[in-house]
């Protein structure tokens, strides 16, 4: 080898090595991303029919699909005792028309595999291009020829109660509630709820009623959207809606919603919630299209704006381990806005949580952010724009947007560039100006008696029941003396006195019940030597039946029959005792008097009794009867915490005693168990065969 | 004009509309590299964006029976970090480069996936890249995820009513296979499970013999095959071969009933029938039907059990669509009121009805316009198409399928689906499970 090849040889080597260290080296770092790239907007046009609709055609042949979206720009209106009318009325529209029953029309939709829905505000259906002319039929059918079928407003009347009932124990469909009722006021359309008594105010006229006014063209954007060209769109748009006749619509103008004064505390009480809904929320006066929106919008991003490593979700759940996740919210339309931030936190940092949440808000207010911090959520705002393009439909919303709000027609293709724009000294003015963490309502819904007192160290603490009414709480105080021995005497005083109660060896009651439309018939035997036995029949026959012979227990359901013995039947003693109440003191009860509040409109006191098994309720004595007017009950299952809470009314006479004729139970099925009683009798000398348990 | 010409007019036109049709076909390119790993790329410039989906031919079946979980863990653990990605990093470089990102666990595969701005390509290869050559595997990430993935089977099965459904019906319908346990795994295996157990399965699955890389979107093809080249070349493949079991169970001799009591309020049945591979053409008749029981308001138990009868308040009829021969599912909730035989004996009559009757000619068309429209919806964005394609390729080695499968579907006969009823969906084929409200504790 002469000394050339040599050469060449170490340059090979040395070459390799190189090479391979570069190989090495490619890793260890995040590759820069290129240039960003142009960002498209669907392109659209707009034009508009005789009777005012105006048609939005977003063409895009991409998919072979169509979607059709109807926005009725219905005025706000106050609906006052009928809330809940107007998604009624937009629901029923796709339940019979004047050409088509509800089945015939589930029908055509699914035949050609499509979807349509309808609402207070419009209607939205999509299928594959080539049933276009079907689809725009049946969604045009279901617009301009509803018939209001009373058959099917009845089942939706039921349905919608039912879910409501479902709603109203769950903490955050409170919180959303009571944050409304506080930001608007009750008399704004924004700040009115649907509560079970405004459903049942509404009758079949007032959904018609509610079409025949609103459902014009005039006030109307359709957008025909994918697979389909603006000439074909347009004589589709003429064929189905041009006959629809158009009409002015009443507008009514309300007061506009101010933030309050100063902070204030807003506390709903779920009794034994071991998490509180935290949301500090007020009214901002926003509109669509300005230039403060587009900042305050990448303000909202870096306090809360739903990512992980926004300040909110940093200092809450990264930093002290406080929550999940918390999050904040800045909305707005052509009426108002509304700002929020909040999320599920422990009952003990619960005051906590508001102090740094509000502390995040004022230091925005304070401090500049940092250019990497906002650069970040710059290039983040960048990719949900471009990944939100993917779809036709973005195109369609912003062209939806810019004619309602009447935006200049560049704002979406300036948007990103107007983001980019956005300085830390403009954040700080927008921070100034739409975080107000001393002008907040705190919205905390949770257990009064474990958070009220901390929070009283940030702001005024002010109770609220759970349509956001405020509870009054002046005049209720406890006289001086008084102890939860007095109350429970006063209570077995008003049942009928000891000796009364004393006397009762058996007690036999029948109640009714109906849940969904079924009817419930529970049967219940006490024995004063402490037997039970219950059974409940629906339509007739018996689905479960319980008995409990003072050592054992015996449940059977559906056929299935079960024994407890032990720990489990021992549970069940403290329900066999027909008035557990006079051996309050003898079985050593702890009892404790904890305040007085309202219930409904009762004033109440209020007493804490724990058992001796370590079972724990809260029970309200009305002031002015004595009565029992409800219980909570926490009991400790397999599954967690089940709070159930019972409601008592009618207290109606039998020979000589007060029994409540009617109980409402929630927390034990998916909805309230309203339970009436037919039938007591006392003293029927009932035999111990019946609570016999068999093996 | 002469005949001719209007013939060749006529006939173009007709060309025309096939070209139409092509153009809806999904073109991709497939490579291999030397290691192994299958590379499959579908360009589409239409918007700038990129989905990356990296999936791994590895799911809850090929785990210990003494292990169980892993793979879902694996879901969890893999974006802990690596070697040159700190740990909690790896979302925040997502994030950064204004993308997205998530994972899903089956009991046949393990799917990873970005979708990014164009310009970010380059990032989402480099992660996975590191993700599928040197993952942290180690104690410090490990109890960290143990504990997330204890939270999730509390919220996600046993704090969801009817949450434990999955897992008390495969136990009872396989008694060798492992589909028998669910991919959430046992948590006392993952409890015993030790560090290296985890590093084995690393190295025994997540390798790049054993997963196709798919990418869509706006990409230069010469720069992503450089890219490819770059990232994912050098990554070792893995020697010898996977662990992918070879179990036979044995047809059910007879139908299996239980009941489950649980905190539910109200009652609930399932029903499991056993049914042959994704792979067999039976498949695609069992999803049909599954369709014509409960897709859409018109469906035959929506219609009858929900809206006529008001016996349930929901229901729905799937198919695991498994690798192996899995089940095919219906699960009804029962209205208040109703109990679970009276609920059970309607969705009998129902299934009798497709075993005993042809489905009518409109139903049938119904049936594949349903479909038909379900594909577009499926593969309607840059994430659907990666996952198809990669799914396509996984299971079936055979990714053109994304192209072709509709005529699989239109190849089934209203006969098929009344043959294939009858053979499977019948009693002595099935679990019957009610789910019954616990007697209310005391």
């Amino acid at each position: 080898m002469n000394f050339k090849s040599l050469l060449y040889l170490v340059f090979a080597l040395l070459g390799t090595t190189a090479l391979q260290a570069q190989d090495e080296d490619f890793r260890k770092q995040a590759p820069e991303g290129g240039p960003p790239p142009r960002i498209e907007f669907g392109e659209y046009q707009q034009f508009k029919l005789d009777n005012g609709l105006e048609v939005i055609v977003v063409e895009n042949h991409k998919l072979p699909k169509v979607t059709l979206q109807l926005l009725i720009d219905v005025p706000p209106k106050a609906y006052g005792d009928k809330v809940g009318m107007a998604s009624m009325a937009g629901e029923m529209l796709s339940r019979g028309t004047a050409n088509r029953s509800k089945n015939e029309i589930d029908e055509a939709v699914d035949f050609i595999g499509a979807s349509l829905s309808t609402s207070s505000g419009g209607a939205y259906a999509t299928s594959l291009s080539k049933h276009k002319e079907t689809l725009i039929e049946l969604m045009a059918d279901a617009i301009l020829n509803p018939v209001f079928p009373e058959e099917e407003f009845d089942k939706l009347l039921q349905q919608r109660i039912s879910s409501l009932a479902l709603q109203t124990s769950d903490p955050g469909y409170i919180s959303s509630t009571v944050s409304d009722v506080l930001r608007y006021g009750a008399e704004h359309p924004y700040g009115e709820i649907e509560t079970k008594s405004t459903l049942e105010n509404i009758k079949l006229e007032d959904l018609k009623t509610y079409y025949q006014k609103n459902f014009k063209p005039n006030i109307s954007y359709l957008a025909l959207i994918g697979d389909i060209k603006p000439d074909e769109a347009k004589a589709l748009a003429e064929e189905h809606f041009g006959s629809w006749e158009k009409g002015n619509v009443a507008r009514e103008f309300y007061a506009r919603p101010k933030v309050p004064e100063a902070a204030q505390v807003a506390l709903v009480n779920k009794d034994a919630a071991t998490q509180s809904v935290l949301n500090i929320t007020y009214p901002v006066n926003l509109k669509p299209g300005t230039d403060d929106a587009i900042v305050a919008n990448v303000l909202n991003t870096i306090l809360g704006g739903g990512l992980l490593s926004s300040r909110l979700n940093q200092n809450i759940r990264e930093d002290k381990g406080y929550s999940y996740g918390v999050r904040s919210t800045l909305q707005y339309d052509k009426v108002i806005g509304y700002f929020a931030a909040g999320g599920n936190v422990r009952n003990e940092v619960t005051d906590s949580a508001v102090v740094e949440m509000l502390g995040e808000m004022e230091k925005l207010r304070q401090e500049l952010v940092p250019e990497k911090e906002l650069n970040s959520v710059k290039s983040f705002i960048f990719g949900s724009f471009a990944r939100s393009t993917e779809r036709p439909e973005t195109a369609a919303r912003f062209a939806l947007n810019i004619a309602r709000y009447k935006l200049p027609k560049d704002y979406y293709t300036t948007y990103l560039k107007r983001v980019q724009e956005v300085t830390p000294e403009r954040l700080q003015e927008a921070a100034q100006k739409y975080l107000l963490p001393e002008q907040a309502y705190i919205v905390v819904v949770g257990n009064a008696g474990e958070v009220a007192e901390p929070l009283q160290r940030i702001a005024p603490v002010l109770i609220y029941d759970n349509q956001g009414r405020p509870v009054d709480k002046a005049g209720l105080s406890l006289p001086d003396g008084l102890t939860a021995t007095d109350v429970i005497d006063q209570y077995i005083e008003a049942l009928g006195g000891k000796e009364k109660l004393e006397g009762v060896k058996d007690v036999s009651m029948t109640m009714g019940a109906s849940i969904q439309g079924m009817e419930l018939t529970m049967k219940m035997k006490q024995k004063a030597t402490g037997k039970m036995a219950m059974t409940v029949e629906m339509n007739g026959s018996v689905v479960n039946e319980t008995r409990y012979d003072g050592e054992k227990a015996m449940v059977s359901a559906m056929g299935q029959k079960q024994v407890l013995e032990g720990a489990d039947a021992e549970a069940m003693k403290s329900q066999a005792i027909i008035y557990p109440e006079l051996e309050y003191a003898k079985k050593g009860y702890e009892l404790k008097l904890t305040g007085a509040e309202k219930v409904g409109d009762d004033a109440t006191y209020k007493v804490e009794i724990t058992s001796p098994d370590g079972t724990k309720s809260t029970e309200y004595f009305s002031i002015e009867s004595g009565l029992k007017l409800k219980a909570v009950t926490t009991q400790e299952g397999p599954q967690g915490t089940v709070t159930i809470t019972n409601s008592y009314s009618d207290y109606t006479e039998v020979e000589g005693i007060l029994f409540p004729f009617e109980t409402v139970s929630e927390g034990m099925a998916p909805v309230p168990l309203n339970m009436k009683v037919s039938e007591v009798k006392i003293n029927t000398g009932i035999e111990d065969e019946v609570f016999k348990v068999s093996e | 004009m002469t005949l001719r010409k209007l013939f060749f007019l006529l006939s173009g036109a007709l060309l025309g509309t096939s070209l139409l049709a092509q153009d809806r076909a999904i073109e991709f390119e497939q490579l291999t590299l030397d290691n192994g790993l299958d590379v499959i790329l579908h360009q589409d410039k239409t918007t700038p964006i990129v989905a990356i989906a990296v999936m791994y031919h590895v799911g809850s079946k090929n785990e210990n029976p003494e292990r169980t979980g892993f793979a879902h863990f694996f879901e969890h653990l893999l974006f802990e970090g690596s070697e040159n990605i700190e740990r909690g990093q790896f979302d925040k470089y997502i994030q950064d480069a204004g993308g997205t990102l998530n994972a899903y666990t089956t009991s046949d595969v393990t799917c990873y996936f970005e979708i990014l701005p164009s310009n970010q390509l380059e990032l989402g290869m480099w992660l996975e890249s590191e993700r599928m050559l040197h993952a942290k595997v180690e104690d410090k990430g490990i109890e960290t995820q143990r504990e997330v993935v204890k939270e999730e089977m509390r919220q996600r099965y046993e704090n969801q009513p009817y949450g434990t459904f999955r897992i008390e019906t495969l136990k009872r319908a396989f008694e060798k296979h492992p589909y028998q346990w669910p991919t959430i795994g046992s948590m006392d295996h993952l409890n015993a499970a030790t560090e290296k157990d985890y590093v084995n399965f690393y190295k025994d699955f997540y390798v790049p013999n054993n997963a196709v890389l798919v990418i869509a979107g706006d990409f230069e093809n010469k720069q992503v095959k450089k890219w490819v080249e770059q990232y994912f070349s050098t990554i070792p493949a893995r020697e010898g071969s996977f662990y992918r079991p070879d179990i036979q169970e044995p047809a059910l001799s007879a139908e299996i009933r239980d009941t489950v009591y649980d905190q539910v309020q109200l009652p609930a049945v399932i029903h499991a029938y056993r049914i042959p591979s994704i792979r067999e053409d039976d498949a695609y008749a069992i999803q049909m039907l599954n369709r014509v029981l409960s897709d859409g308001e018109s469906s035959r138990m929506r219609r009858a059990l929900v809206d006529e009868q008001e016996k349930a308040l929901a229901v729905y009829n799937f198919a695991d669509g498994t690798e192996d021969p899995g089940l095919s599912m219906t699960f009804a909730i029962a209205s208040a009121g109703t109990d679970a035989k009276a609920l059970e004996e309607a969705m009998d009559a129902e299934t009798a009805k497709v075993r005993e009757e042809l489905i009518s000619e409109q139903e049938y068309q119904k049936l594949q316009n349903q479909i038909e429209a379900s594909f577009f919806t499926d593969n309607a964005s840059m994430f659907g198409i990666a996952n198809s394609l990669a799914t396509y390729h996984t299971i079936y080695n055979d990714a053109n399928l994304i192209n072709t499968e509709l005529e699989k579907y239109k190849a089934v006969t209203r006969e098929d689906l009344q043959r294939v009823a009858k053979q499977y969906l019948v009693p002595g084929n099935r679990v019957a499970l009610y789910y019954l409200p616990k007697p209310a504790q005391p």
